[in-house]
């Protein structure tokens, strides 16, 4: 017969597991097809639109906490709608996609805000890693991830030479993410 | 000297907007042969953005030069003229103020056809005319350069057809478009 000591160390560690279970990461990739992944920046005084078509995101979920974040672009996937320009993008003079062929983005933490998430970790484009802040809104019932990031493209040497100057192509480039995740195995 | 036309003489307003006209055109071929001829880079850019940026500034004074006129008396053809060249002269002008309109327009359109919003000298960013595609823009680039071409040679019999007024027919049709000049 169970004495009540052992009785109440078994609840114990049944609730511990059950705790620990709900509390096992979530390992969410990627539905491309529902995913948007565009920039926007100024050329000539005028905003032009851009977009990504190959890039995988995985995010991890402890319990509801989402915990990592990673991010790897196809960089010869960059798509402005004007072929010259797009071969133009990927010279070594810009975002050089012979010698950097992805961009990435690996978070070290990720701290809930008012609105959602920060994921703080290491942006790296055409070979630079800088420290960033990427803000997030993230739903687990649909898996949206959603947020915007405003990337200065000189903070990575994208423009070089010519490329440096701002006033016809502006430093700033406004990147947003509409990206739907599926949870995948634990 | 009159702000408004008079059925003898251009006002300063249309002769204003008339000499305004004639420096911005020789600025958009000028432009135009620039930036066509520079390598892909941000100074290509701006030239172009100054082409586009003049081109949409012709356009509203095109609109402005048609409202002005129909506001105003047109000075008459000199009574001396032959049907024929009473209908030349008709023709080379409407085909001017077409094309005063085409030009813009079918730019316009390349531009938005080929998905590069135009903003006029960075005040103001245009709406995108056609959505992009590049057949159009094919088809409007063709016309575009087509239509330059054209223009200039309707501006040589325009300008060949001043001076024949001036020099040979010695009336006051150039004289009468001309600031600083007295009615003879």
């Amino acid at each position: 017969m169970m004495s009540t000591r052992s009785l109440l160390v078994s609840s114990v560690v049944s609730l511990l597991a059950a705790t620990a279970a709900a509390a096992a990461d979530v390992h969410y990739t990627l539905d491309a097809a529902k995913s948007t992944l565009e920039y926007q920046f100024t050329q000539a005084g005028a905003l032009n639109k851009g977009k990504f078509t190959k890039y995988t995101v995985t995010l991890d979920v402890a319990g509801d906490a989402p915990s990592k974040l990673d991010v790897v672009i196809d960089m010869a996937s960059l798509d402005t709608g004007d072929k010259e320009r797009d071969d133009t993008l990927k010279t070594p003079d810009l975002f050089s996609v012979a010698r950097f062929p992805q961009s990435r983005f690996t978070s070290t933490q990720i701290a809930k805000t008012a609105n959602g998430y920060d994921a703080v970790g290491k942006l790296t484009i055409r070979g630079v890693a800088r420290d960033v802040h990427v803000p997030f809104t993230f739903r687990p019932a649909d898996g949206s991830l959603m947020g915007k990031l405003t990337v200065k493209r000189l903070d990575y040497g994208v423009g070089q030479g010519d490329w440096k100057a701002t006033d016809q192509v502006g430093n700033d480039v406004a990147v947003t993410y509409a990206l739907k995740l599926v949870a995948g195995a634990h | 000297m009159s702000i408004r036309n008079t059925p003898a003489r251009w006002g300063t307003v249309a002769q204003f907007l008339h000499w305004l006209v004639v420096v911005l055109i020789i600025t958009q071929v000028i432009l135009a042969r620039w930036a066509e001829g520079l390598p892909i880079g941000p100074k290509k850019i701006e030239v172009y953005a100054w082409h586009k940026s003049v081109g949409i500034t012709v356009l509203c004074l095109a609109v402005l030069r048609l409202l002005w006129r129909w506001m105003n008396p047109t000075p008459e053809l000199p009574a001396t003229l032959k049907p024929y060249e009473r209908a030349l002269a008709r023709v080379t002008h409407f085909g001017l103020y077409l094309l005063l309109f085409a030009q813009p327009l079918t730019g316009w359109m390349m531009t938005s056809a080929r998905g590069f919003p135009v903003s006029w000298f960075g005040f103001w960013q245009l709406p995108d005319f056609v959505p992009r595609n590049q057949a159009l823009y094919n088809a409007m680039k063709d016309t575009h350069d087509t239509l330059a071409l054209t223009l200039i040679a309707i501006v040589c019999l325009h300008v060949a057809a001043a001076l024949k007024h001036h020099f040979v027919l010695k009336d006051d049709v150039l004289r009468r478009m001309l600031p600083f000049t007295k009615k003879s």
